[in-house]
């Protein structure tokens, strides 16, 4: 897709790096551990003191038993995955729809005139509400939810596309019209690579939304999925095993976040603009 | 032409334009009420606009559109009133505070992007399920943008400012309340601007899932009895309530930064 980079700048960046650079900042990396480390060790103290009902607490030695027992009992996966399924495919949906209607927006007065109301009124609804009027529709579970991950991630997409779109510089524009561009290759070859970061900061943004809609969606009505899963473990009192799920929810939703961050991190290193995030 | 146009017809004109801008909503309803009047979706999936519209005095009338809209909005504001003063606190030591900072810093940016909501079972354990665990919730929500904004406002604060300060004879405090905090304001508002949406949202949320009354409980339960109109009505209430409480945003934003050039 013609985003070669141009003559691997970032790279010599990167080479340039002596082995004690990398060391500390490999260092700086692993201190950020520090805390949670710290907040666990806290933790297991405060069990271990007898300190709180293990029935309300259990102890860090307790979760991590149950995380390690989950893991190997392929029962997290399984509701894992259709958790992660749910967001990924309504995300994905919430792009191929939420892209392209953004980049129309900014191009056309016409096609902002029509949407532009409609976001605006219904950009302050919470999404979760429409679960249960989705669930008369589709059922419980499967596409009700994927639908309303959709919905919640249309919105930043659309945004997000939207002003990156409109700020792309018009004398791109016009160099590439210059340079025998035809009309119809400019939204492939100026608008969208030029808006790729704030699309990225959207995405990041729409992914967010994604897990929390799609979560909330499984704890309100659903058979399948990790926010169930939850509240079977609770309903039941395996609150350690309660403890561990949420742990490794939002464990997951932390890797896909930091995925996205480095991803957007590559795909921009060609950007001269681009700031790296943390 | 133009110049002869008084000011009343100018304005007329703009109003006239602004409500013609809104015709796709208008479309919008039109398409749902002739949906629903042909009867091709039957009345319990899709119930007619006008009866919707219709319904929502009468539950008001009946005590069962702002009596619960009134608890979610409590636990709503309760959880954002706990993230300002928690936020604004964790945001300022971190900027004061470098080991501080290093304790505080990773948890926040593992929990900004987090998603909060997958705390609630552990909040009903610990909280029951009335308002305490709500508020909580939200304010877990909330909290973090309120940190980063403090954080970002209180280290745009130049050393030359805090000199010029103490040089003046600032004491400590009075250095917070007077030059700090005044200055991270815009960054407090754009925190609160992010923080109210998940605010509500949270509430309804938590509401809808635990139960204990509120807007999102009452939903359910309508839901629950196939009173699909009623559904509908709680959902425009929502709807408008995120409006309002963001139009109402932009008004006190624009008052407490009147002083403020951007």
């Amino acid at each position: 897709m013609g985003l070669r980079p141009p003559a691997g700048d970032a790279r010599t960046g990167d080479c340039a790096l002596t082995a004690r650079a990398i060391r500390q900042r490999t260092l700086r990396h692993l201190s950020r551990a520090v805390p949670f480390i710290l907040f666990i060790v806290l933790w297991q103290g405060v069990s271990a003191a007898n300190l709180v009902n293990p029935d309300f607490l259990p102890s860090a030695v307790a979760v991590g038993t149950a995380l390690v027992r989950l893991v190997g009992a392929h029962e997290i996966f399984d509701n894992l995955g259709t958790t992660v399924f749910t967001c990924f495919v309504g995300l994905g949906l919430g792009v191929l729809i939420g892209v392209p209607l953004g980049a129309c927006m900014a191009t056309s007065p016409r096609i902002d005139g029509f949407f532009s109301p409609l976001i605006k009124a219904t950009y302050s609804l919470p999404k979760t509400a429409l679960v249960p009027l989705l669930m008369l529709w589709f059922g419980i579970g499967g596409a009700t939810n994927i639908t309303v991950v959709v919905l919640a991630a249309l919105l930043p997409l659309i945004v997000y596309t939207y002003h990156g779109v409109h700020g792309v510089p018009r004398v791109l524009v016009w160099s590439a019209l210059a340079m025998g561009t035809p009309q119809r290759n400019l939204i492939w070859r100026i608008f969208l690579p030029a808006a790729l970061q704030e699309i990225m900061i959207g995405l990041r943004i729409a992914m967010g939304f994604s897990f929390v809609v799609g979560i909330s969606a499984e704890m309100i009505a659903s058979n399948h999925g990790i926010g169930k899963l939850m509240f079977i473990y609770g309903e039941s009192g395996a609150y350690d095993y309660m403890f561990a799920a949420t742990i490794s929810l939002l464990v997951v939703a932390y890797c896909a976040d930091r995925g996205l961050v480095h991803l957007t991190n590559y795909y921009l290193r060609w950007q001269d603009s681009a700031q790296r995030n943390d | 032409m133009t110049e002869q146009l008084n000011y009343s017809e100018l304005t007329l004109r703009r109003l006239v334009r602004r409500v013609g801008a809104l015709y796709p909503l208008a479309l919008v309803a039109i398409a749902w009420e002739v949906t629903a009047q042909l009867g091709v979706i039957r009345g319990i999936f899709l119930p007619r606009l006008s009866t919707v519209l219709e319904l929502i005095p009468k539950l008001a009338a009946e005590g069962q559109l702002f009596e619960p809209l009134l608890v979610s909005l409590y636990r709503a504001a309760g959880g954002l009133l706990l993230a300002l003063f928690a936020g604004v606190t964790l945001g300022f030591m971190m900027a004061r505070n470098r080991v501080i900072q290093f304790l505080i810093e990773p948890l926040v940016s593992f929990g900004f992007s987090s998603p909060k909501i997958a705390f609630l079972p552990i909040f009903i354990l610990w909280f029951g399920i009335d308002h305490v665990s709500k508020i909580l919730l939200v304010a877990l929500t909330s909290v973090f943008p309120f940190i980063v904004s403090a954080y970002e406002g209180a280290r745009n604060v130049t050393i030359n400012q805090l000199w010029a300060a103490r040089a003046m004879g600032t004491s400590n405090i009075a250095l917070l309340q007077r030059v700090v905090f005044p200055a991270s304001l815009p960054s407090l508002m754009s925190g609160l601007r992010i923080a109210v949406p998940y605010a509500l949202m949270t509430a309804f949320t938590a509401e809808m899932i635990a139960g204990g009354g509120g807007l999102g409980g009452a939903l359910v339960l309508a839901q629950r009895y196939f009173e699909t109109p009623t559904v509908f009505a709680y959902i425009l209430i929502m709807l408008g309530t995120g409006y309002v409480l963001d139009i109402a945003f932009i008004w006190a934003r624009r008052y407490v930064l009147r002083w403020h050039e951007g």
